[in-house]
């Protein structure tokens, strides 16, 4: 077939056109998958704080800590939630940190280092969360107790019977458990992917590294 | 030690590049996707690296990691080809003896290589390549009378595209 010599004469006459890659290109493209991974994460967790102040603004609790009619309420919640945004906002400086940090590493074992710090830090991220929607559970909790109305009543009857308080007890663990629980999922499902992905790279970086 | 191995690869990769580059023409159009393919293909190469011993050729080796990536690629994404104009492309630097009934049917046969299916560019290529059938064969890991048998039938449908 006259075409296709034709074709290979100039297939092989191109080889000096080609691009040409140099060995720092090289470099950073064998690093790029994980700084895509952390890119990610970093992504995600700004979706994540934008969703909750989003949250927060469309189902105000004003109304509720108003009935309470305890003005000092306010100023914890206040506290409360600047600590939580500030803390968050700590962690997404963090991830980006990390996310700079891996995207111009030229070194296997500084990646493998990064990776692992990144790890930590996401882990470190989840276990915060999980503990703030503990604690704003159990504020609520007390608040509840100490200023609500209508809980006066219900304090009256512990008061006179054990039997209810335990039962109070049990079902008040159950659901801090179940919220706990869901939230749990949506992380381990949100960052979990993620984090496989990236310890799986560093399996194979560890394999490379001997 | 294991900057020593990245190096070592990374220096066989630098001088070896040519090999991905030309797949990488051969399955993708435009800038972006050649290098995405570039670089996928640079991945698996340095994942597969430490099993490589230096038993064949490094090139060797590398045609038959790149090309494996890149069918497995190109078929991932299979449903979304598009007709590929072959005008879009760079390939042409103009020769000294230009020649322009030879340039048209060049135009033509890039035309028609593009419109293979991802297993008969791996075929073309290594054809392109100069290898003979012992090589293409032991590449793409099948046998070399249906290597013979499949290079006809690559023959016959671009002589079909041209020849409608």
């Amino acid at each position: 077939m006259k075409e296709l010599d034709l074709l290979k004469k100039d297939w092989q006459r191109n080889d000096h056109t080609l691009s040409q890659f140099s060995e720092t290109e090289i470099y950073k493209m064998l690093q790029k998958k994980s700084s895509s991974i952390v890119k990610w994460i970093l992504i995600i967790s700004i979706l994540e704080i934008m969703l909750w102040t989003i949250l927060s603004v469309c189902f105000s609790t004003d109304d509720y800590f108003n009935s309470l009619k305890h003005d000092e309420i306010f100023v914890w919640m206040k506290v409360v939630n600047y600590f939580n945004y500030g803390v968050i906002l700590f962690f997404i400086y963090l991830f980006y940190k990390n996310y700079i940090n891996i995207s111009t590493t030229a070194s296997t074992k500084k990646l493998m280092k990064d990776i692992l710090k990144t790890r930590k830090s996401v882990q470190y991220y989840v276990w915060f969360n999980l503990g703030m929607i503990l604690f704003s559970f159990m504020l609520g909790i007390f608040f509840a107790f100490a200023y609500n109305p209508d809980v006066v009543l219900l304090k009256e009857k512990i008061n006179n019977n054990q039997f209810i308080l335990l039962l109070i007890i049990v079902v008040l663990i159950v659901a801090i458990g179940i919220v706990l629980g869901a939230f749990w999922l949506f992380y381990r499902l949100l960052y979990g992917i993620l984090l496989r992905k990236l310890s799986r790279n560093y399996e194979e970086l560890k394999k490379i590294d001997l | 030690m294991s900057d020593a191995l990245e190096q070592s690869f990374v220096q066989q990769l630098k001088a070896n590049q040519n090999i991905i580059h030309k797949i990488c023409r051969l399955y993708t159009v435009g800038d972006d996707a050649h290098k995405d393919l570039f670089q996928e293909i640079t991945i698996q190469l340095w994942k597969a690296f430490p099993k490589f011993r230096g038993e064949s050729k490094f090139s060797t080796w590398a045609y038959r990691v790149a090309l494996n990536t890149a069918i497995t690629l190109y078929r991932k994404s299979t449903r979304s080809v598009k007709t590929i104009s072959y005008e879009k492309q760079e390939f042409f630097i103009k020769q000294e003896d230009y020649n322009f009934e030879e340039e048209e049917q060049l135009k033509l046969m890039y035309n028609a290589v593009y419109q293979l299916n991802d297993i008969e560019k791996a075929l073309i290529f290594m054809y392109l390549e100069d290898k003979d059938y012992h090589e293409i064969s032991e590449t793409l890991g099948i046998s070399e009378v249906n290597a013979r048998v499949k290079m006809n039938r690559i023959k016959g449908k671009l002589r079909n595209i041209l020849n409608p």
